[in-house]
C-alpha cells in the first residue's frame, strides 16, 4: 500500500477541489467562461488522447481529425437523416470511431515511425476527398445535426468535463496498469518487449482504438457545440495541429502536459480573437504562427515541455504515471546503422 | 485516354521534382520533413514578388530565388534542425510539422488567402500532334526541368566532393565523421540542395496551377507519394515514382473526375505502403 505523506494529500485536495470548481462553473459559470472552459476540457481530452498515442504507445499519429470527422459526421448523419435521439448518435459516434480505428490498425500496425505518421495523415486527407465528392453526407455542403431539444452550451459543457475528467483517469489507470507497463517497454525497445511476452499488436491496438474513441466523443461534443459539420474542418489538420501543439507545449509523456497545453492553446487563440476585433482588423492565421513558433522554442529549449521541465527541476510529479520518457538522449547514429 | 498518359508521363517529371528534395533530405539527414510543401509555396510566392517586382519572367526568377531558398534552408537546418537530431527521430519532426504551420500562416497573413498565379503566356500553348492529343508546352518544359534537375543532382551526389561527403554521411554518419566529414554542415548542404529542387518544383507549379498557402498539403503528400512508391534515398526511383505517380493521378481524373483524382494518389500510396513499405526502386 502507498503511504499517505503530505505531498499526496495536497494533490488529491488539488484535483478535487479542481473537479468541483469545473462542477460549479456550470451553475455560476457566465456564457464567456462557459465556452471557454468547454474548448479547454475538449483540447484538453484530444491532447491525452494524442499523448497516450504518441507519449506513451510510440505511435505518432497525424491523423486524429480521421476520427473527429468520422464521429461528427456520425451524429450528423444519425440525427438529421435517421432522426435518431442525440445520446444514441453520440454513442454510434465513438463506436463508429472504433471500429475504423480496428480496420486500420490491419494496415497501419505493420508500420512504425515516420510510416504510421505518413499513414494517417494521407487516410484523414483521403477520408476529407471522399466526404466531399459523398452524396450521402451532402458533400462539401456540409450537415446540420439536429435534435430537438437542442443541448445549450452549458449542457455540452457538463458533458464534456465529464468526458475530460473520466479520459484523465483512464489514461491514469492505464498507465498504472500491466497496459502501461507494455506500453513504455514497447516504446523504449520493441524488440526487448516482446522477447519478454508483450504483446505488441494487441498492446497497440488497444491504445489506438481506445484513443478513437474518446476522439471520436470530443469531435462528437465539438460539433453539436457548432451546429454543423463540413469536410474541410471535420477532416482538417488543424486538429492534429491542436493536439500536436498541446501535448509539446505542455510536455510529452506528462500526464499534466496536456491540460497546461489545452489552456496555452485556447487562451493564446482567444487573445488574437480579442486583439483582432479590438483592430476590427482580421490577423489571419497569426495565433497559428504563434503556436508554431512557441511549440519549436519548447521543443529546442525545453525537450520535456513546460510542465515536464518544472516537474524535473523539483523532482515531484503532479499526476504520477510512474514511467517517464527515457532521459537518456537516444543516438541518431545507432539509429541509423540499425537499418 | 492517349492524353492522358501523356499528361500523366509529363506531369510525372513534375511530380518527381517536387518529391526529389524530400527524398534527398529522408536519405541523408533521416528526416521527414512536413514542410516540404509549404517550402514549395514560399518558392512560388517568391517567385511572385520577384516577378510582379522587377517585371522578369518567372523561369528567370529561378536565378534569384534559387539562392535565397538554398541559404533558407541552410540555415533552418543549422539553427534548428540539427540541434535536436541527436534526441531521436520525433523532435526534428515536430520541428518540421512547427515550421510548417509557421511558414503556411506567414504566407497567410501576407498573401491572404487569395489563389495566385505565376505570369506566364506559356500556360495556354500546346504543340498539336493529331486531332486528339495535343501536347502542351508547359507540361513538356515541366518535364524537362524536372528531369535535368534530377539528372544534376544525381551528377552532383556523384561527381562533386561535397557530394560524396553527403553520401558518405548517409551511408554510415560515424565513419564519415571519423573521416573529417563535418557532419551538421554537410545535413545543412543537403536541406540546402533539397530546397534548391523545391524552388524550381515551386516557381514551375506557380507556372502552371493556381497557388494558395494551403495548397502546400497536396505537394506534401505528392512528395510522400513520390519517396513511398521510390523508395528512400533512392534517386533514379523517384523519377519512376514520380511517372509512376502521375500517371496514377491522371488515369484517375480520366475515369472517375477530377473531384476524386487525390483520392487515387492516395490509394497508390496507403496499397505502397502496405504491401511494399521499401518502395519498388529500394536497394
Amino acid at each position: 500500500m502507498k503511504k499517505w505523506t503530505v505531498g499526496s494529500m495536497v494533490r488529491i485536495i488539488v484535483i478535487i477541489a479542481v473537479i468541483v470548481f469545473l462542477y460549479v462553473m456550470f451553475f455560476a459559470g457566465s456564457r464567456n467562461a462557459i465556452r471557454i472552459l468547454l474548448s479547454i476540457a475538449l483540447y484538453c481530452t484530444l491532447g491525452q488522447m494524442w499523448n497516450l498515442l504518441s507519449g506513451y504507445a510510440g505511435m505518432t499519429s497525424l491523423g486524429q481529425q480521421i476520427f473527429i470527422g468520422l464521429a461528427g459526421y456520425s451524429v450528423a448523419v444519425c440525427t438529421a437523416t435517421y432522426g435518431l435521439p442525440l445520446w444514441l448518435a453520440m454513442i454510434a459516434g465513438a463506436i463508429v470511431c472504433v471500429i475504423a480505428a480496428f480496420l486500420l490498425s490491419y494496415v497501419f500496425s505493420r508500420m512504425s515511425g515516420m510510416y504510421f505518421a505518413i499513414a494517417t495523415w494521407v487516410t484523414a486527407e483521403a477520408l476529407k476527398i471522399l466526404f466531399k465528392s459523398w452524396g450521402f453526407v451532402k458533400m462539401g455542403a456540409g450537415m446540420t445535426i439536429k435534435v430537438s431539444p437542442y443541448p445549450s452550451t452549458a449542457q455540452i459543457y457538463l458533458i464534456a468535463v465529464t468526458v475530460c475528467i473520466v479520459s484523465m483517469f483512464v489514461v491514469y489507470f492505464i498507465l498504472n496498469s500491466r497496459v502501461g507497463l507494455s506500453l513504455v517497454a514497447m516504446r523504449d525497445d520493441a524488440g526487448a518487449a516482446a522477447s519478454v511476452g508483450v504483446n505488441l499488436f494487441r498492446t497497440k491496438l488497444f491504445c489506438f482504438m481506445l484513443s478513437a474513441g474518446i476522439t471520436g466523443v470530443v469531435g462528437g461534443l465539438y460539433y453539436l457545440n457548432q451546429g454543423s459539420i463540413f469536410p474541410d474542418g471535420g477532416f482538417g489538420n488543424s486538429w492534429t495541429i491542436a493536439a500536436v501543439f498541446i501535448v509539446i507545449i505542455g510536455g510529452v509523456g506528462s500526464m499534466t502536459g496536456p491540460v497546461v497545453g489545452a489552456i496555452c492553446y485556447v487562451v493564446i487563440t482567444e487573445v488574437t480573437v480579442k486583439i483582432e476585433n479590438y483592430l476590427n482588423t482580421s490577423l489571419l492565421g497569426v495565433n497559428l504562427i504563434i503556436l508554431g513558433a512557441i511549440a519549436i522554442i519548447v521543443i529546442l529549449f525545453l525537450p520535456n515541455g513546460i510542465i515536464g521541465t518544472i516537474e524535473r527541476k523539483f523532482d515531484f510529479e503532479f499526476i504520477p504515471s510512474k514511467r517517464h520518457a527515457p532521459d537518456i538522449p537516444r543516438n541518431a547514429v545507432t539509429e541509423t546503422q540499425k537499418k | 485516354m492517349g492524353q492522358a498518359i501523356i499528361n500523366g508521363i509529363l506531369l510525372g517529371g513534375l511530380y518527381a521534382l517536387v518529391g526529389v528534395g524530400m527524398n534527398v533530405i529522408f536519405g541523408i539527414v533521416k528526416l521527414t520533413n512536413l514542410a516540404h510543401g509549404d517550402f514549395i509555396i514560399l518558392a512560388s510566392y517568391l517567385s511572385l514578388a520577384v516577378c510582379t517586382s522587377l517585371g522578369i519572367p518567372p523561369l528567370l526568377s529561378l536565378v534569384i530565388v534559387i539562392p535565397i531558398m538554398f541559404f533558407i534552408g541552410f540555415f533552418l537546418q543549422s539553427l534548428l534542425v540539427n540541434r535536436v537530431i541527436s534526441r531521436g527521430p520525433e523532435p526534428p519532426l515536430l520541428v518540421m510539422f512547427g515550421l510548417s504551420i509557421v511558414i503556411q500562416n506567414l504566407l497567410l497573413s501576407f498573401f491572404s488567402s487569395d489563389a495566385q498565379h505565376l505570369p506566364t503566356k506559356l500556360d495556354t500553348r500546346s504543340i498539336t500532334i493529331t486531332d486528339q492529343i495535343a501536347i502542351p508546352t508547359l507540361y513538356l518544359i515541366e518535364f524537362a526541368v524536372g528531369i535535368l534537375v534530377i539528372f544534376l543532382l544525381y551528377l552532383f551526389l556523384r561527381r562533386t566532393y561535397v557530394g560524396q561527403s553527403i553520401r558518405a554521411t548517409s551511408d554510415d554518419t560515424m565513419a564519415a565523421k571519423l573521416m573529417g566529414i563535418n557532419i551538421k554542415t554537410t545535413y545543412g548542404i543537403a536541406m540546402g540542395v533539397a530546397m534548391a529542387t523545391a524552388a524550381v518544383a515551386g516557381i514551375l507549379i506557380g507556372m502552371g496551377n493556381n497557388f494558395y498557402p494551403t495548397t502546400s498539403s497536396i505537394y506534401l503528400i505528392i512528395s510522400f507519394g513520390v519517396v513511398v512508391i521510390g523508395g528512400m534515398g533512392s534517386i533514379r526511383g523517384t523519377l519512376f515514382a514520380g511517372i509512376i505517380f502521375g500517371l496514377a493521378l491522371l488515369l484517375g481524373a480520366y475515369f472517375f473526375g477530377t473531384s476524386v483524382q487525390m483520392l487515387c494518389g492516395y490509394l497508390v500510396i496507403l496499397v505502397m505502403l502496405i504491401v511494399r513499405p521499401q518502395g519498388l526502386f529500394s536497394k
